[in-house]
């Protein structure tokens, strides 16, 4: 039975793969300040704001090719980490280097290499169509004339909204401004695709259609390495090589599911098992 | 530079396709403009042309004055206003995050956000104008182009300084925004946009002095009614460009420290 503590797990993914990792996050912590309230600013005027510790001391190596389930509880950092992978947030200590660039020093290179895919419905202009929302997206990742055209209209038709392409995003339903925002991030060809709870605001059914597009024809088309936070375990087994557990900011647990089948480990138990080293 | 204009492009038409679908919007500001316009207009008539030593020996009188105080102070503000309330909508839309995480950088997309206002921003400004010449009788026969459009230029420079610092406000702030309050009514005031500063009182008289507002509008009157050159604005264009050395690297710089701090605090995207 494969035993779990945060320092050992690390071991089995870095000796299986020897070349140099498409994301590595070395040592990093991320605190977010606490907003002072009035009795705090009158009584201790010019203590410094206490800090809330997002993410602690986090250090993991991504291959390129990887797909990485990134769970845990609510508010357990999964989403801090991942901001900070796209360079969206700067650590507070610590470094993330994404295919060779620093996001803290060189954050505009780090970012090239990423695509985001957000899982808020609102991160879309309303007024605009798919297809023009697209436009402006990918224009703001350098891309333009008839190269942006034609990379429209092949997302537009890998995502399938091909008939909601000319529509308002307004009259989008959930599923449809998920693979809007799916295409979005594919728009610059990232060689990493993030992907925050892809399914949290999907029917099971719109799920189950998501989930399959990104695997037969994001992933199997052209091998992006994907990081996706989901609570769900038969997204993360369907989805992911590898799983990565984060509870109360640090991370407990990070295997390859091929080596929880070898050992006879089920997901369930393997997520609960990181959990309860969490909290020892 | 071509990848620059491309985005430039990209987000003007980005506004206008979204301002087409708010055509009554444009159109009400317009009207408003032009009830000041009428309200100046009554109002210059019970002004006699001795009223303020600003008018003498000038073939202008407080309408004119007012006139180009009144559309460039318009201009001023929007300008002003033009980069915090796009950041700040695009926070409150969700949108910023997505434009966070492009390629593109953080100063680009706050500047860029804001081109379409001051293009429609121009075009209320030249119908003011337009306005004021055809029904109004506002003489502008001693307008010297070069020399306008250069004090324009530099003027327009300023405000998108103050603007960016304003921007670089509400990233670090989040809510209330100082630069705004500060430069936008009362600067407008006390710039002479409305009645000539040598009419306010010594306490006014000396705000004026340090309010940039003051210079851009002094010089555009120079150029505008008063049919000043090139050569004959060096000082007054000098002024403007000392304004500008000091304020456009100190506000971009100070907008990227906010940007920066926002995010390594996590509240880039926070409203």
């Amino acid at each position: 039975m494969k035993q779990l503590s945060s320092s050992s797990c690390f071991a089995v993914v870095g000796q299986s793969v020897p070349e140099a990792p498409i994301i590595s996050v070395v040592d990093v912590t991320m605190c977010f300040p606490i907003v002072k309230r009035y009795r705090e600013m009158l009584l201790h005027p010019f203590h410094p704001r206490r800090m809330h510790t997002a993410l602690s001391r986090a250090t993991i190596k991504i291959q390129e090719g990887d797909r990485v389930a990134v769970m845990g509880p609510n508010g357990a950092g999964k989403t801090t980490l991942l901001k900070l992978i796209g360079g969206l947030i700067l650590p507070t200590k610590g470094d993330i280097v994404v295919n060779g660039f620093s996001t803290i020093h060189h954050s505009a290179d780090a970012r090239k290499s990423v695509g985001f895919v957000l899982n808020e419905e609102r991160s879309f202009f309303w007024r605009l169509t798919g297809a023009q929302n697209l436009e402006f997206f990918g224009a703001l990742d350098n891309l333009g004339g008839a190269d942006l055209r034609n990379r429209i209209h092949e997302l537009i038709s890998l995502v399938g909204l091909v008939e909601g392409a000319e529509r308002v995003v307004e009259g989008y339903s959930s599923g449809m401004k998920q693979r809007l925002a799916l295409a979005r991030g594919l728009i610059a060809d990232p060689r990493v695709l993030i992907l925050d709870e892809p399914t949290r605001a999907l029917d099971p059914i719109a799920a189950d259609e998501m989930i399959d597009l990104i695997l037969s024809r994001i992933y199997s088309d052209t091998r992006k390495t994907l990081l996706i936070a989901t609570h769900r375990m038969d997204e993360a087994l369907k989805l992911c090589n590898k799983v990565l557990v984060i509870d109360k900011g640090r991370i407990q647990a990070f295997d390859s599911i091929s080596d929880l089948k070898r050992d006879r480990i089920t997901l369930p138990q393997y997520y609960r098992r990181a959990l309860a080293v969490g909290s020892l | 530079m071509i990848s620059l204009l491309h985005k430039a492009g990209a987000f003007v038409v980005r506004d206008f396709r979204i301002e087409s679908g708010y055509k009554m919007a444009f159109l009400m500001r317009i009207i408003d403009s032009m009830m000041l316009l009428v309200l100046f207009y009554f109002l210059s008539q019970l002004i006699t042309p001795h009223a303020s030593p600003e008018f003498k020996g000038h073939a202008y009188g407080y309408f004119s004055f007012a006139l180009v105080g009144l559309a460039f102070a318009r201009y001023f503000d929007l300008t002003l206003r033009m980069f915090s309330e796009s950041i700040r909508l695009a926070q409150v839309t969700g949108c910023f995050e997505a434009m966070m995480s492009s390629q593109t950088g953080c100063i680009t997309v706050a500047l860029m956000s804001s081109l379409y206002g001051l293009i429609s921003g121009g075009v209320q400004l030249l119908l003011i104008l337009a306005a004021g010449v055809v029904g109004f009788g506002l003489d502008l026969t001693h307008l010297d182009l070069p020399a306008t459009a250069l004090v324009l230029a530099l003027s327009l420079t300023i405000f998108i300084a103050f603007g960016v610092l304003s921007a670089a406000a509400v990233v670090w702030l989040r809510k209330g925004d100082p630069i705004t309050w500060i430069l936008g009514s009362f600067g407008t005031i006390v710039g002479g946009a409305y009645f000539p500063v040598s009419m306010m009182p010594p306490w006014m008289q000396k705000i004026a002095l340090v309010n940039p507002i003051t210079y851009c509008l002094d010089a555009l009157r120079m150029t505008m009614l008063q049919g000043h050159s090139v050569v004959t604005m060096a000082k007054p264009l000098a002024t403007l460009l000392v304004i500008v050395a000091i304020f456009l690297p100190t506000s971009l710089g100070l907008f990227a420290a906010a940007v920066r701090k926002g995010r390594r605090e996590g509240t880039l995207m926070q409203y």
